[in-house]
């Protein structure tokens, strides 16, 4: 016997013979997740994006509106001056950053071991908990979130979430991508004697530039 | 895993003795203690949502085969290679090999309990093979050449000076400075080259999502996903008790997890992983392993600890608990200290072994207050306590004791006589209204002293009290 043969025999002996059909775990399953707002929190306002920039600031997260999306660069050049950076940075290689005009900054797409500024696009925002997801891919690497000191975030406004349950929907079906991330607010630790420091191995700083009215 | 050198008792005295120890752990565990109550009264559907939690895990726990089964179809359709430990030895072996077949020579690990179960850290290190802890806390215990004493701040026994002490020897170059700032950037620096250079990263898990085949992880610092992206190859261990059904049951159990964890609302990094790298991707590593561990759990299945499978390891049993909170917990011996590590012990190393952990508990029922997936703990620590007297593991004295009392106790005269002779003799012993030192209880009146008792028994004075109600009639 293999073990797994070994583990499932054991299950199976614990659990009894009578087991139920597919369809009726499923059924099961689903009925777990009725009903969620009796079992989650509250949006911290009516309002989305309200709701969204009020949980990301409590966890040290800056926001800043931008109109639309040709407005990105100028806004980031505003970033960068405001932090005494550099008006250089590791951009994300996707297509809706390519066509910006990138004017007077410069990118690059590969990423140093110590990169100071990267740039990338969340793919959605989730009000509930001020959380921005992003998915790995051709155009995504998933170190452009995580080695930089300034990890700056682009989303659109129309891509906001009320719930977590909401992107497990927005996702149901789609083949997943080989990383799927929630970032929520600038990496951070409390192991040293509980006092709390941001930028422990991933981003010190986490700056989302909303766009959209 | 390591026999415990001393027994529980010696190891629990040492930690009473040291008073640094105790102010770490007042620390940590008092500010998780406020920050997860303040989280709880944020969240008003908190106890709906634990009752949710623990449903969902009853609902996995009863049709774990059924999720097993799709886990592994699902994560094997998205490349991954999912083996099977039916033991602690046979998962080690697992790990072993992948690495010896990559020809790995650097490992990164991120924090994972269950790598500390089945003996991980030793095994790679028989193997040759460096290991690396990125956890920032876990890098300080495996400067200091420890095991975690909590399942979330496995360093917290270690103060803010002796962190500098570990890091001025194991930093080239130290750190600047003995403040926490200058040391979390003294390690985020000496930590970057050994992520972009291990061949082989391991993590854990906190879910198994079966309908997807993706295993998540959560930290708040980012070394998971440092661990798990540049190298060739990414291994998961994880306990086969850590399925959910879909991704909304896992952010179910999340909103559970973190607050009653940290007191936080989300972890700062929440990470699926599906699969080795796709075609055409950024980057992610080559090969994906998810080693799937019994040792026990299927036992547990099987009997009256059936709930503890629940456990999403967030400690916040561990914060809550007075004993915990006086010895830390090196003292409890194990992988897992605290009520959920008195009930997971005798099951990892056997119950002759770890006997005493069951009876280290007041029976307070603060854990079982507090657990977001309502496993009733002190009714497992009984259970053991049970199952220790059943199996004759009891000490001698002990049962001898118990013997004779139950024998005394079921002779109401006898028993009157006894406690006659015994309150009069404590009497003698007191002075000045306490008793200090009482032979053949050393161990219990060392830190206490006992009252003085009154001169007779309570029936002694109710046949009085009756006697003179009756006479005036
Ligand atoms: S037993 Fe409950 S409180 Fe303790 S770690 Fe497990 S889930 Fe948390």
């Amino acid at each position: 016997m293999t073990s797994r043969e070994r583990i499932f025999a054991a299950i199976r002996d614990s659990l009894g013979p009578r087991r139920a059909a597919p369809q009726a775990i499923a059924a099961e399953a689903a009925v777990l997740l009725e009903n969620p707002q009796a079992t989650r929190p509250r949006l911290a306002a009516p309002d989305l994006a309200e709701a969204f920039a009020l949980k990301a600031k409590a966890l040290g997260t800056t926001i800043d509106h931008v109109p639309d999306m040709a407005g990105v660069p100028a806004a980031l050049r505003r970033y960068l001056d405001a932090q005494g950076l550099p008006p250089a940075l590791a951009l994300q290689p996707a297509a809706e950053l390519a066509v910006l005009n990138w004017e007077g900054i410069a990118t690059h797409p590969s990423l140093a071991p110590d990169e100071p500024v990267g740039l990338g696009l969340a793919l959605w925002g989730i009000a509930e908990s001020g959380s921005l997801v992003i998915h790995s891919g051709a155009d995504n690497p998933v170190l452009l979130a995580f080695l930089p000191l300034h990890h700056v975030v682009v989303l659109r406004r129309d891509r906001l979430l009320p719930h977590l349950e909401d992107y497990a929907a927005a996702v149901q079906g789609a083949h997943p991508p080989r990383n799927a991330i929630l970032i929520t607010g600038p990496s951070g630790t409390t192991d040293i004697e509980g006092s709390y420091v941001r930028g422990a191995h991933g981003p010190g700083f986490l700056h989302v530039l909303l766009v959209g009215s | 895993m390591d026999a415990p050198q001393l027994a529980f008792k010696e190891r629990a005295a040492a930690a009473l003795a040291d008073g640094a120890l105790k102010i770490a752990i007042d620390r940590t565990t008092g500010n998780a203690e406020r920050k997860r109550a303040a989280a709880v009264a944020a969240f008003p559907e908190f106890e709906a949502a634990r009752a949710r939690g623990k449903a969902i895990k009853d609902h996995v726990i009863a049709h774990l085969d059924h999720y097993l089964e799709m886990f592994e179809r699902n994560a094997t359709a998205a490349g991954a290679q999912v083996h099977w430990a039916a033991d602690d030895a046979e998962a080690r072996a697992i790990v072993t090999r992948i690495c010896l077949d990559a020809r790995a020579k650097l490992v990164t690990r991120s924090k994972s309990m269950l790598g500390e179960e089945i003996g991980l850290p030793h095994a790679l290190a028989d193997a040759g093979i460096e290991r690396v802890e990125t956890d920032l806390a876990e890098h300080i215990i495996q400067l200091a050449g420890e095991r975690p004493s909590h399942i979330v701040w496995p360093a917290m026994h270690r103060t803010r000076e002796q962190v500098a002490q570990l890091f001025k020897v194991g930093h080239v170059p130290p750190p600047a400075a003995e403040d926490p700032a200058t040391m979390v950037q003294s390690a985020r620096r000496e930590l970057r080259a050994k992520f972009l250079g291990a061949d082989i990263g391991i993590s854990g898990a906190n879910f198994l999502v079966a309908d997807t085949g993706a295993t998540c992880t959560v930290t708040n610092e980012g070394n998971a996903e440092l661990t798990t992206t540049p190298p060739r190859v990414h291994i998961v261990t994880a306990g086969i008790e850590k399925l959910v059904p879909s991704t909304a049951h896992a952010f179910a159990l999340l909103r559970l997890l973190v607050r009653s964890a940290t007191g936080g609302e989300m972890t700062q990094y929440t990470t699926f992983h599906h699969g080795p790298r796709r075609e055409g991707d950024a980057d992610g590593p080559e090969e994906m392993h998810i080693v799937l561990v019994d040792n026990g759990r299927t036992r547990m299945l099987g009997d009256e600890f059936r709930a503890m499978l629940r456990c999403i390891r967030c400690g916040a049993c561990m914060n809550h608990c007075v004993v915990y909170r006086q010895i830390g917990g090196h003292a409890y011996g194990g992988t897992y200290p605290g009520p959920m590590g008195a009930v997971l012990t005798p099951v990892l190393d056997g119950l002759a072994q770890s006997r005493d952990l069951a009876h280290a508990c007041t029976m307070n029922g603060r854990c079982a207050e507090v657990c977001p997936v309502g496993i009733p703990l002190p009714t497992l620590l009984r259970a053991w306590r049970t199952r220790s007297w059943r199996e004759r593991l009891e000490p001698g004295s002990l049962r001898v004791g118990l013997g004779l009392w139950a024998m005394v106790a079921r002779r109401p005269r006898l028993y009157r006589l006894a406690s006659r002779i015994g309150v009069r003799a404590l009497r003698l012993m007191g002075r000045r209204g306490w008793v200090r030192s009482l032979p053949l209880a050393k161990g219990w009146t060392a830190y206490r002293d006992m009252p003085r008792p009154a001169g007779r028994t309570f029936m002694e004075q109710y046949r009085a009290e009756q006697a003179g109600r009756r006479a005036p009639e």
